[in-house]
């Protein structure tokens, strides 16, 4: 299996490379193009765990319900072609099963099949934020796909950082952190409009993106005529 | 204080590295991750009365961030939309900017608005200003690329892609050709500019995105 990252910049993709016999996973609805050969499944289990419960959570999550699983039919090699919804890059995580990584909701776009991924909910102050802090926790090796609104920077932590939840695409869990308000105080924090970030610390790599998709909504958003 | 833009032009950002007694100004919402060694606080800038003005007419956000730093650290910020960040030394000079263009600048900066002329105002497209002046560094942030053009004589541009320009230059808001052709025409109303010297365009528009994202909006 191979991970090929394709057009990187405003509008990167991944092509994935597939061997006879292997299999991918991927956010429902990001094939954008297959080879002949490939056989497309939906299912809410990744390795080991899943089930309706958990789609239901990754829908709240704001991901998909199902995830999409990708096989060949015929012994040949195949290629999936993955995009994701927003402009973007796409990065390719090597997970080596040691630490797990947790992945913002939103920013999966695809994994190998020995990956498991189960949502988890970061509390009500995130419900409260208007912000939606959930991440997918991700375990085992593999390769995991991720995809940004914006370019990825990849960031090492040695020490603390603090980065505003909208820029968070996925971080190791061998970071600690915690959720809170970015300036001296909540008034400050609620009157620069800068809302909830989190405080990491430790040692470990995350990967942020330049560009924050709520920001840009609200941007956005008074531009739309009223819904009706 | 030391700063760099990153991911020019699809998806710029602005990481400032600020000294112990350094301060920085960033339009509010725009920071994006920080070290641990960097304070904010809520400030409105130049009093309320002038931030006031600038919220109604300018697009402007009415705080600002102010960042500074008792041990020295890094801030980076990004503006709401994809697209070019680019900054402009001013030394006692001024500089043009259109509303939402502001980003971040350093303290020695002053913002002022003024108002795009009655006509601007059937434009639909908003045309306050905002006269930056003063000395520092300035950053200004655009929808899509930034395309520097120097004019020298006169330029027509469409209204809703001029970013900034330089004081130099005079301009005068027009319809495109009779009055017919500017209702009908789609082009809206245009910004004529003449005498010499630099004008920023964006390749892009945020109107121009909603509009073609209207009919998907449910």
């Amino acid at each position: 299996m191979q991970v090929e990252i394709a057009d990187n910049g405003a509008f990167g993709s991944a092509l994935v490379h597939l061997r006879p016999g292997e299999e991918f996973i991927s956010e429902g609805g990001s094939m954008f193009r297959a080879s002949s050969n490939v056989d497309i499944d939906v299912t809410t289990r990744t390795r080991g765990s899943g089930g309706i419960m958990s789609g239901i959570k990754r829908m709240i999550g704001g991901e998909h319900f199902f995830f999409s699983r990708y096989s060949i039919t015929d012994g040949q090699d195949a290629q999936v072609g993955l995009a994701p919804k927003l402009q973007g890059q796409v990065a390719l995580i090597e997970c080596d099963g040691m630490t797990r990584w947790l992945c913002a909701g939103g920013s999966y776009l695809g994994s190998g099949p020995d990956l498991g991924i189960d949502t988890q909910f970061q509390g009500l102050r995130g419900a409260l934020s208007g912000e939606s802090l959930f991440f997918l926790a991700v375990e085992g090796a593999g390769p995991l796909i991720v995809n940004a609104f914006g370019h990825i920077t990849p960031l090492d932590v040695q020490g603390e950082i603090t980065i505003d939840t909208g820029h968070v695409v996925a971080f190791q869990e061998s970071l600690e952190y915690s959720i809170g308000k970015a300036g001296g105080s909540w008034v400050s924090s609620v009157l620069t409009s800068e809302g909830l970030v989190m405080h990491f610390s430790g040692h470990g790599r995350v990967y942020v993106q330049s560009h924050n998709p709520s920001e840009f909504g609200k941007t956005l958003g008074p531009l739309l005529p009223k819904r009706n | 204080m030391k700063h760099e833009i990153v991911g020019n032009p699809d998806y710029g950002q602005l990481q400032v590295r600020l000294d112990p007694g350094d301060r920085f100004i960033a339009e509010g919402g725009s920071m994006a991750w920080m070290g641990s060694g960097i304070q904010s606080k809520a400030r409105m800038l130049g009093g309320v009365g002038k931030a006031l003005f600038r919220k109604v007419t300018g697009g402007e956000s009415l705080f600002v961030g102010e960042y500074f730093t008792d041990r020295g650290g890094e801030v980076a910020f990004s503006p709401a939309q994809p697209g070019t960040v680019m900054r402009r030394t001013l030394d006692g000079d001024s500089f043009m900017l259109t509303a939402g263009a502001f980003m971040a600048c350093t303290p020695g900066i002053e913002l002022g608005t003024k108002f795009g002329g009655a006509r601007s105002i059937f434009s639909g497209e908003g045309l306050f200003l905002i006269q930056c002046s003063g000395s520092g560094e300035l950053f200004f942030n655009s929808y899509g690329a930034i395309l520097e053009k120097q004019v020298d004589g006169s330029f027509i541009v469409d209204t809703s892609h001029v970013v900034a320009w330089e004081p130099s230059l005079s301009y005068s808001i027009q319809g495109m050709g009779g009055l017919k052709s500017t209702l009908l025409s789609g082009e809206g109303l245009v910004m004529k500019f003449s005498g010499s010297g630099a004008i920023y365009l964006q390749t892009r528009t945020m109107p121009g995105l909603a509009s073609w994202l209207t009919p998907f909006a449910k």
